[in-house]
């Protein structure tokens, strides 16, 4: 059974439906930022764009809401929607990483029949921030409370992701690049399609950001 | 919902399912291999009509003998057009031995000459009604038909197995079929998503076999990247007809007949169409 380059793209898409990492490093009290991020997962020989635009700002020194919308999964018609917070644990010093985590939501609504999914997700980074360098580990977990809900029992309660990344954060503007391991705890399939990923598991690839700070 | 449908352009990949493409119908001993060989003269090309388009068919057999004859209708995969699935026809006029049985076989819409395309449940369905009822017109009752299903064919037979046939199925062949649209979708994300997200065609196999009286013939093999084993067992495993074969091979793939030998997809298929 052939399948068009349109159906692995599109599935493609929500391969990795987990989002790059919006904030790393929670931003000043009343700073905003507002971005847009390019995703290139991988899937045969070559990558995908997954376009999504998010919004963040630091609502006190320690603490950074944010919210974003997925723009290549509406291109199909489902309504992809997030949003959350990144709180600052430790401040890095030196060559001493900083550490903050992560917490949200990601929402699925299907503008046919409005079949809707909502899946949680928390995260930990831990980060070094250098003038206007920031370097990153982070991993995160997306949460399926409705894994029952998948045909034929084939779910699973987390949906974990690693990466690791770089920021260029200087006055106004903010460039992102991030390495991501997505769901490595299970096979991806599309059909006709090969999800490149580690161990023939979860799918993997870079993701962009460009982002402005006011 | 309002803001869903206001936020999204709402493209459906249904028909980016389908791989429709041009056809030559050279239908002939030339493009069949040595062993399965036709009479030529039983070659008999033919179209019918589906909503406003054109289906266009191919029959092996003698028309005339419809009525008497046990005929194999052949639902074929996602190919271009019935050319590449014309090696299968020759193999299958010669199950048991030549022109034991009269076999059927048509281009969906959009694929090969059939005219219009294919997008969805209801247009396969249509195209099926037509060619079924071609059928009827010429005498094939239920006891003597045969629906073999490969890979995307088994889209159409699912529901015409669940009751939706101008014939009812008594016999099914499912030969590498997909499962659902939600679990293609699911596969691909490892999350809950169902595949309104992307798609309006939400076929289900297996609530087809939870429906399907009839016996049935599921072939498969445990290397298929295209129809994962995992879900069509659990498709099919729900069928809780009159009569249930399972052929699984070990390290076979999608194109299952070339993995394990005409001979022994022979023997099996031939030998589940004896089963009373």
């Amino acid at each position: 059974m052939n399948i068009k380059p349109l159906i692995a793209i599109a599935l493609g898409y929500f391969v990795v439906s987990c989002a790059p990492s919006k904030i790393v490093a929670p931003l000043e009290q009343g700073n905003w930022q507002a971005g847009a991020t390019l995703g290139r997962p991988e899937i045969n020989e070559g990558s995908l764009p997954v376009l999504g635009i998010y919004a963040a700002k630091g609502v006190a020194n320690n603490r950074t809401i944010y919210g974003g919308m997925g723009l290549s999964s509406s291109l199909f018609g489902a309504m992809q929607l997030e949003g959350g917070v990144v709180k600052g644990l430790v401040a890095p010093k030196g060559w001493m990483p900083g550490y903050s985590i992560s917490y949200g939501a990601n929402a699925f609504m299907s503008a046919r029949n409005g079949d809707f999914r909502l899946y949680p997700d928390a995260g930990a980074n831990m980060y070094w921030k250098k003038g206007p360098h920031i370097a990153h580990l982070s991993a995160n977990t997306w949460v399926d409370p409705t894994w029952f809900l998948t045909r034929y029992g084939q779910g699973q309660i987390l949906a974990p992701s690693l990466g690791a990344g770089y920021r260029f954060r200087y006055k106004w503007l903010e460039v992102q690049a991030e390495y991501k391991l997505v769901n490595p705890s299970r096979e991806l399939m599309v059909p006709q399609a090969d999800v490149p990923g580690i161990a023939g598991l979860g799918g993997r690839g870079f993701y962009y950001g460009l982002a402005l700070n006011f | 919902m309002a803001a869903a449908a206001m936020l999204t352009s709402c493209q459906d990949i249904g028909g980016a399912l389908f791989f429709a493409g041009d056809g030559t119908y050279e239908f002939t001993n030339a493009n069949l291999d040595t062993g399965y060989l036709v009479d030529e003269s039983k070659i008999h090309r033919f179209e019918t009509y589906s909503d406003s388009d054109t289906i266009q068919g191919v029959f092996v057999g003698d028309f005339a003998q419809i009525q008497n004859d046990t005929v194999i209708v052949y639902l074929h995969g996602n190919g271009p057009s019935m050319d590449n699935f014309w090696s299968s026809v020759g193999v299958l006029a010669n199950v048991g031995s030549q022109h034991r049985y009269g076999v059927i076989m048509y281009d969906y819409r959009g694929y090969g000459k059939s005219t219009g395309t294919t997008v969805d449940a209801a247009s396969m369905q249509a195209d099926y009604d037509a060619v079924l009822e071609w059928l009827v017109d010429r005498g094939l009752t239920s006891d003597r038909m045969v629906v073999f299903a490969n890979s995307l064919g088994s889209l159409p037979a699912g529901p015409a197995a669940a009751g939706n046939s101008p014939i009812a199925i008594e016999k099914l062949v499912m030969e590498t079929p997909q499962s659902s649209a939600d679990a293609i979708l699911q596969d691909a994300t490892g999350l809950s998503l169902p595949s309104s997200m992307i798609t309006g065609y939400d076929f289900d196999l297996g609530a087809n076999m939870a429906d399907y009286p009839g016996a049935l013939l599921w072939m498969h093999g445990t290397e298929d990247d295209v129809a994962p084993i995992v879900n069509a067992r659990a498709a099919m495993s729900e069928h809780q007809g009159s009569h249930y074969v399972e052929a699984v091979y070990e390290g076979a793939g999608h194109g299952l007949r070339w993995d394990i030998s005409t001979e022994e997809w022979i023997r099996v298929l031939h030998e589940f169409m004896l089963h009373e």
